[in-house]
C-alpha cells in the first residue's frame, strides 16, 4: 500500500458551539481517488477546507504530504496551498475579465512566474486549445469547469481537491469532465478528494467515505 | 564637538564593515579582525602622513586614494555590465582575484586603511593627539564587535555581489569623505566637469574659426552660455557620480537566469526561475542603498556642515590722501589669522577685498574675487579659503599669490597704524579684474 498522503487524528473543527468535523480519524495513500458523500452541513466542504490549507482545525492532528498543517505559519500555509494543492469549485470562481489563458497564467503568477506557453498548452491538454482567448462569460460551464481544472493542474499538485465540481453540470459534461480528470490523475499521479452529493460522481473513484453531522459514519472501497 | 563630527563617519565605517562581514559571509571573524588592523593602519598613517606634511599634501594623497578607488569602480561597473550583458562567456583577471581566498582580507584590509584614514584627516589639522586617536580605533573596533551582531540579523537571503560591494564600500568612504571640504571629490569633479565644458567651447569657437560676435547674434549667446553655468557642472558631475552604480544595477537586472530547459515538470521549472528572479531582485538591495549614499555624500557636498568664517564687509573710507587704512588693533583684530573683509565705494563704483595675516606671519590683502569666476567671494574654514562659486579651496598659504581661482591681490603697505591701501587702485584693480570678467561671462557684449 501506498503511504499516507493524508494523515488526521481526532481532527475537529468547530464554529462556536457548532461542531461541523467531529473527531475524524483518517489515512489517504498517496494516489488515491477519495470521493466524500454526505448531505448539506454534514462537514464535507468543512474536511476538504482543513486538508487544502484553506482553514485551521481546533483540534486534533492533521498532516498532509507530511507537513503537520497545525503547525505552520499563514505565509507557510499560504506556500502549502501554492504548491501542493489545486481546487476545483464548484462556482469555477474564474477572473471574469480575464481570458481563458489569462486565468491559468494567474494560478502560475501566484505560484511562481507566468508562461503563457504552458498555460496554453494546459488548456489544450484539457480540450480548450480552441478557446483560449475566451473570458469565462463566453464558455458553457462545461468548459469552464475545465478551465478551473487546468488551472488546478497547471502547477503539478500533489493534491487535487474538488468542491462539487459536477453540481452545476449536465450529466455529458459531467462525463467529460471525470473522464478528464481520470486520464489526468493517470499522468500525473496526484491524489484526489472529490466532495460530492452526486452518487455516480462518486463511483469514479477509489474509495467512498460517508459523513453525516461531521461524523464518518461509512466507507466504501470502489471495484476497480 | 570634534566627536560629533565624527558621527557620520564612524556610521559610515558602522555601514562598510556590515556590507564586508555581507559580502564575505563565509569569512567574517578574518574579515572582523582586518577592519580593525586594517582601520588602526590606516588612522596610524594618516597621523604620520599629516604630521610629517602639515599642508595640503597629505589632505591630496588621501583624496587621491579616495578618487582612485571611485576610478576602480568605475572600471567594476563597467566589466560587471559588459560581463552580464555578452553573450560569450568572459572571465576578467579581476574576477580571478576575487575568487582567491585572500581576497576578502585584502579587500577590508585596504577599504579600512582608507576609512581610518578618512577618520583622521577629520580630527583637528595635525591629525588630533595620541589619546584621540586611541579611542578613536577604539570607537572603530566597538563599532566592528555591533556590525558583527547586527549583520546575524539581516535577512539570510540578502545576499551581495562582489559589484555591489565595492559600490556600497565606495559609497561609504565618499560618504565620509564629503563630510571635510578637503577629501571632497564631488565639488571638485562638478568644477572640472563645468572647466571641460568651458574650454570645449572655447577651443572649438577657436578651432572653427567662428568670430565672436560678428554674425551670431546675442541671443545665441544666451544659448551657448548654458554651457558656462553652474548646472552644467553639477549635472555633469552628478552623471559621473552616479554612472557606476546605474550600470552596476543594469548589470545585475541583466543577470542571466539559470537554464531551465533539462527540468521536465512545468511548475518546478517555473519555481526555479521565480526563485532566481527573487533572489536577482534582493541582489538589487545594496546598489540601491549605495546609490542613496551616493546622493547624501552630493548632498553634503553641495551643501557642507562645515562653518565658513565668511564676515560681513565693513564700509571703509579713504583719507583725505587717498589711502585706505585698515587699523591692526581696534574693532576688528587684523592679527588674529582669520580674514576680515571691507567694502569701499566711490562714486558709483565699489570694491569688496580683505585682508589676512597668513599662517608665516604676513598680511596679504586681496580682492574678495577671483579673476576667473563670477565675484561670490571667499569663506575661510579649516586652514583653507574656499571660492564659493566653484568651490576651490586655497590654501591660507598660497593666498596672497596671483593666478587661478586665487583671490586677486592688490599692493599695500604695512605701518606702525596699519595696513595702508592705495584707494584707486583698489577701484582700479576691481574694475580691471572682477567686472572685466563678469562682462564676459554675460556674453561679450
Amino acid at each position: 500500500m501506498a503511504p499516507a498522503i493524508i494523515e488526521t487524528n481526532g481532527l475537529t473543527r468547530s464554529y462556536g458551539d457548532i461542531c461541523a468535523l467531529k473527531p475524524l480519524d483518517l489515512q489517504v495513500p498517496e494516489g488515491e481517488w477519495l470521493s466524500v458523500m454526505g448531505h448539506s452541513g454534514s462537514g464535507k466542504s468543512t474536511f476538504m477546507n482543513l486538508v487544502g490549507g484553506l482553514d485551521r482545525p481546533t483540534a486534533g492532528s492533521l498532516k498532509v504530504g507530511g507537513e503537520d498543517l497545525l503547525m505552520l505559519s499563514e505565509d507557510g500555509l499560504a506556500r502549502f496551498r501554492r504548491e501542493f494543492v489545486g481546487i476545483i469549485f464548484q462556482q469555477h470562481h474564474l477572473v471574469p475579465y480575464l481570458t481563458a489563458v489569462e486565468n491559468v497564467m494567474l494560478a502560475q503568477y501566484f505560484h511562481s512566474v507566468p508562461d503563457e506557453a504552458e498555460a496554453r498548452s494546459a488548456l489544450e491538454r484539457v480540450g480548450l486549445g480552441h478557446r483560449l482567448k475566451n473570458r469565462p462569460g463566453e464558455l458553457s460551464g462545461g468548459e469552464q469547469q475545465r478551465v478551473c481544472i487546468a488551472r488546478a493542474i497547471i502547477n503539478s499538485p500533489k493534491l487535487l481537491l474538488g468542491d462539487e465540481p459536477t453540481g452545476n453540470l449536465d450529466h455529458k459534461s459531467t462525463v467529460m469532465v471525470m473522464e478528464l480528470l481520470k486520464e489526468l490523475r493517470a499522468e500525473e499521479r496526484f491524489t484526489v478528494i472529490m466532495v460530492t452529493h452526486n452518487q455516480e460522481v462518486a463511483t469514479w473513484g477509489d474509495r467512498t467515505i460517508y459523513l453525516d453531522d461531521g461524523v464518518l459514519v461509512r466507507e466504501e472501497r470502489m471495484r476497480s | 564637538m570634534v566627536a560629533v563630527k565624527l558621527i557620520p563617519l564612524l556610521f559610515s565605517w558602522f555601514g562598510i564593515v556590515l556590507v564586508l562581514l555581507r559580502g564575505f559571509s563565509g569569512r567574517r571573524v578574518p574579515v572582523a579582525a582586518t577592519g580593525v588592523v586594517g582601520f588602526a593602519l590606516g588612522v596610524v598613517g594618516a597621523f604620520a602622513l599629516l604630521r610629517s606634511y602639515p599642508g595640503e599634501l597629505s589632505f591630496g594623497i588621501v583624496r587621491g586614494v579616495v578618487a582612485g578607488v571611485f576610478l576602480l569602480l568605475w572600471g567594476t561597473a563597467v566589466a560587471a555590465l559588459y560581463r552580464n550583458t555578452m553573450r560569450e562567456f568572459h572571465v576578467f583577471q579581476g574576477e580571478k582575484l576575487v575568487n582567491a581566498s585572500f581576497y576578502a582580507v585584502i579587500f577590508t584590509c585596504t577599504t579600512s586603511i582608507i576609512a581610518g584614514a578618512v577618520c583622521t584627516c577629520r580630527l583637528p589639522v595635525t591629525g588630533g593627539t595620541i589619546l584621540a586617536l586611541l579611542l578613536l580605533v577604539l570607537a572603530a573596533g566597538i563599532l566592528v564587535l555591533a556590525a558583527l551582531a547586527a549583520e546575524k540579523m539581516l535577512p539570510a537571503s540578502l545576499t551581495v555581489s562582489q559589484p555591489a560591494l565595492m559600490a556600497a564600500v565606495v559609497a561609504l568612504l565618499l560618504f565620509s569623505a564629503s563630510s571635510l571640504i578637503r577629501l571632497d571629490l564631488f565639488s571638485p569633479l562638478s568644477m572640472k566637469v563645468m572647466k571641460f565644458a568651458h574650454d570645449f567651447v572655447h577651443q572649438f569657437f577657436e578651432s572653427m574659426l567662428i568670430p565672436d560676435h560678428l554674425f551670431i547674434r546675442t541671443y545665441l549667446w544666451g544659448y551657448i552660455g548654458l554651457l558656462f553655468g553652474n548646472g552644467v557642472g553639477f549635472w555633469g558631475g552628478m552623471i559621473i557620480w552616479f554612472t557606476p552604480v546605474v550600470l552596476i544595477l543594469l548589470s545585475i537586472r541583466f543577470e542571466l537566469l539559470p537554464s531551465v530547459a533539462h527540468i521536465r515538470q512545468g511548475a518546478k521549472r517555473r519555481k526555479l526561475l521565480a526563485a532566481a528572479i527573487r533572489e536577482r531582485r534582493i541582489r538589487l538591495v545594496i546598489p540601491l542603498l549605495a546609490l542613496l549614499v551616493f546622493a547624501a555624500a552630493a548632498y553634503r557636498s553641495s551643501y557642507p556642515s562645515v562653518e565658513y568664517w565668511d564676515p560681513t564687509p565693513v564700509p571703509v573710507l579713504a583719507s583725505p590722501a587717498g589711502e585706505i587704512v585698515i587699523p591692526k588693533q581696534g574693532e576688528i583684530n587684523l592679527e588674529d589669522g582669520k580674514l576680515h573683509k571691507y567694502l569701499y565705494k566711490q562714486g558709483g563704483k565699489e570694491a569688496r577685498f580683505f585682508v589676512l595675516l597668513n599662517p608665516s606671519g604676513e598680511f596679504t590683502v586681496d580682492l574678495d574675487a577671483c579673476a576667473i569666476c563670477k565675484p561670490d567671494g571667499y569663506g575661510q574654514a579649516e586652514g583653507t579659503v574656499i571660492c564659493y562659486y566653484c568651490k576651490t579651496l586655497i590654501p591660507l598659504e598660497t593666498v596672497g599669490k596671483p593666478g587661478g581661482c586665487n583671490p586677486v591681490p592688490v599692493p599695500f603697505t604695512v605701518k606702525a597704524d596699519g595696513v595702508h591701501i592705495d584707494a584707486l587702485t583698489m577701484i582700479n584693480t576691481w574694475g580691471n579684474t572682477v567686472q572685466a570678467t563678469a562682462r564676459i561671462k554675460e556674453g561679450g557684449k
